[in-house]
């Protein structure tokens, strides 16, 4: 007979939660933000006095089978009352189901969260911190900044900077003007905001990783490098980044059926010690990665 | 109600299996339960059946591997998993300390590898039973043992004599009728039937001309397959002896009690998982305040109530 508490017990493999909870929450307000774009704020105490930049829930109508699953959604920022982080704030873009019954959600709509879930970005303990995003991917990086330039502390307050980036740049790309979002959200100390539009409506003139190389070639090549967004984008990226030996963190926007890792929908291609991959999921490896240890 | 006369009204037996309450959640929705621990009492549970076991690892289906459709879930995951070996290495010991019953689902390509993975569960201390995975729709390679009542009865006979665990055979709704699969089961001496795993389907992106799951076709779960799911328990309770859990779509405490009513002593919460993570244990306390309501002294005076 095996005794199971005699086996060779490995806990290599992630999965649990610990500080994840399932959460009745109610749409607080609503503002759009750019082209199919906007806010919403929800109120929700046990996830928002929890959740840190990067990581991000779940969210659903309380009522209802269709749509039927949870949508991920990261963590834009969270608010307080009377000095107690009460709920938090989330950017959409329309492209869906779900995304289009939200963009009509009223104050008091109650929904179905869960979260905090995944692993978010770490401090950044270096000199130049620089976030690329991609239209909606933008969204983790308000609470990055926010939290970097000593602004908010998120999480249980056990998050403790070191020291301060001596500099920090969101290079932030969309489509056309018409889709920059909460730039005015941005407008902090100690952060430059670059902005490239596909069509040159708005600064530079083509994608996002234009910026990126227009830094390395000035001689401002950061020591860091956060990204989020399209695949494409953070494709080409990981690929800047590997080049010139800058540490990148990728926050993956993968299919998500559960998003705390109990359906093994959310794979991703992750590179092996012994020179192969393994499909990963997403949900409770990332979706922050380090790029190079994906295959993209 | 005492604290024992709560626990014996809810207390399920199904031949050799007995599990403290009739609300199992199913294979593949749970992970490894590891995953539900922040979301879940466990102990509650009248039992957990993991992710199924394969001899040797798995990768599964390339991506995307699930998507939603109108109340369901199509998936073609592909029985993503690190094989027996790591199974036991990483996962039994946790399971087997969560309280409750602990089915383990296995699926072979053919029936020496049902056996061979049976004999080394039934080497493991503390095991409920096992859960034959006779009907995967995403596996291609193997055979299908649950599409007909021959090889049907092959596997299950051969399982059960194989090891000392009791047996639950979980069959395939995508037959002309799961009646003879299940007749064939029960001769061949399985303690129960779990009715039914997912329905075949495929979503198509006709833009590209092309599937939308990375598997091709997938299987559907979720409440849009209810009313199938329960048609199979129905009939299948009429027709053949044998214990039945019903599996599919159930996500409301009215859902468990219509399973039962159609013919099911005990149910599995799959997809339902997913979209409200605290579910399974919830359904627990609200079987008690029905029986309350209904004045039953146990569940399974309700069980097979359906008039036709
Ligand atoms: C960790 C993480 C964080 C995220 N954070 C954000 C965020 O902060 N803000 C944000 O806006 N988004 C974010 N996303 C993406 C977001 O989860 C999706 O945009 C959202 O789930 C879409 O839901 P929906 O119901 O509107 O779309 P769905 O209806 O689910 O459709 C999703 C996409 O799939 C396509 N699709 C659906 N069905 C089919 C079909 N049958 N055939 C072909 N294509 C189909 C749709 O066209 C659409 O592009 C994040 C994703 C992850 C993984
Ligand atoms: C993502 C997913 C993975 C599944 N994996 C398995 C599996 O590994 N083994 C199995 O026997 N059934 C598997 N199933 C089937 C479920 O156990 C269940 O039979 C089916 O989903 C119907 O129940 P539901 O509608 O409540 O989900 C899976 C279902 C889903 C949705
Ligand atoms: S979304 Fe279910 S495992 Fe990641």
């Amino acid at each position: 007979m095996i005794n199971p508490s005699q086996c060779n017990h490995d806990d290599s493999m992630p999965g649990a939660n610990p500080f994840a909870m399932q959460e009745e929450g109610t749409v607080v307000e609503i503002s759009t933000m750019a082209e199919n774009t906007y806010r919403l704020r929800v109120k929700a105490p046990g996830i928002a006095g929890k959740i840190t930049p990067g990581q991000f829930f779940m969210i659903r109508p309380s009522e209802g089978y269709d749509p039927l699953l949870g949508r991920p959604l990261a963590l834009f920022d969270v608010y307080e009352e009377d000095g107690r982080k009460v709920g938090f704030d989330f950017g959409i873009v329309v492209v869906g189901k779900l995304t289009s019954l939200m963009a009509n959600w009223a104050a008091g709509t109650k929904v179905e969260l869960w979260g905090p879930l995944g692993n978010g970005f770490p401090l950044p303990e270096c000199k130049h911190l620089m976030m690329i995003a991609g239209g909606i991917g933008q969204t983790p990086f308000l609470a990055v900044s926010r939290e970097a330039l000593g602004l908010c502390s998120y999480g249980n307050g056990e998050r403790n900077l070191k020291t301060k980036p001596e500099k920090m740049t969101l290079c932030y790309g969309a489509r056309n003007k018409k889709y920059l979002a909460g730039l005015d959200l941005f407008k902090m100390d100690g952060l430059d905001v670059e902005v490239a539009t596909d069509d040159g409506s708005e600064g530079h003139h083509g994608f996002v990783t234009g910026l990126l190389e227009k830094s390395i070639i000035k001689g401002n090549k950061p020591d860091v490098v956060y990204c989020c967004g399209p695949e494409p984008m953070m494709k080409a990226v990981a690929k800047i980044c590997l080049d010139e030996n800058i540490p990148c963190l990728l926050s993956l926007e993968t299919t998500m059926a559960c998003g705390f890792g109990a359906c093994f929908s959310c794979v991703t291609k992750v590179k092996e010690d012994d020179g192969g991959w393994d499909y990963r999921r997403t949900c409770v490896e990332g979706p922050v990665f380090e790029a190079e240890k994906l295959i993209l | 109600m005492t604290e024992n006369g709560t626990k014996s009204r809810l207390k399920a037996k199904l031949r050799r299996l007995e599990f403290k309450n009739p609300i199992l959640v199913a294979s593949g929705t749970f992970g490894y339960a590891k995953e539900m621990s922040a979301f879940v009492d466990f102990n509650k549970l009248g039992g957990i059946i993991p992710k199924t076991i394969t001899p040797l690892p798995r990768t599964g289906n390339d991506p995307p591997r699930t998507i939603e459709t109108s109340s369901g879930l199509l998936n073609s995951i592909g029985l993503d998993n690190d094989g027996i070996d790591e199974f036991l290495k990483k996962h039994i010991e946790y399971l087997l300390s969560l309280g409750t019953s602990i089915i383990v689902n296995i699926a072979g390509k053919n029936i020496d590898e049902y056996c061979s993975l049976a004999e080394k569960l039934n080497q493991v201390e503390g095991i409920a039973g096992l859960e034959l995975n006779v009907s995967c729709p995403n596996v291609s390679g193997g055979v299908d043992f649950g599409t007909n009542p021959e090889s049907t009865a092959k596997v299950v006979s051969k399982v059960v004599n194989s090891c000392d665990l009791p047996i639950i055979t979980k069959l395939t709704p995508n037959v002309t009728s799961v009646i003879p699969q299940a007749q064939a089961a029960a001769d061949a001496g399985t303690d129960a039937v779990s009715l039914v795993n997912t329905f075949q389907g495929i979503v198509i992106d006709w833009k590209k001309r092309k599937p939308v799951l990375g598997g091709k076709f997938g299987g559907l779960s979720g409440p849009a397959i209810k009313p199938l799911a329960l048609r199979i328990v129905t009939q299948v309770s009429k027709a053949v002896d044998v214990p039945i859990i019903g599996v599919g779509g159930i996500s409301t405490i009215d859902d468990v009690m219509e399973y039962l009513v159609a013919g099911a002593s005990a149910v599995q919460i799959g997809t339902a998982n997913f979209y409200n993570p605290g579910v399974a244990s919830n359904l627990v306390d609200q079987l008690e305040q029905i029986l309350d309501e209904e004045n039953c002294s146990h569940y399974s005076e309700l069980v097979g109530t359906l008039q036709l």
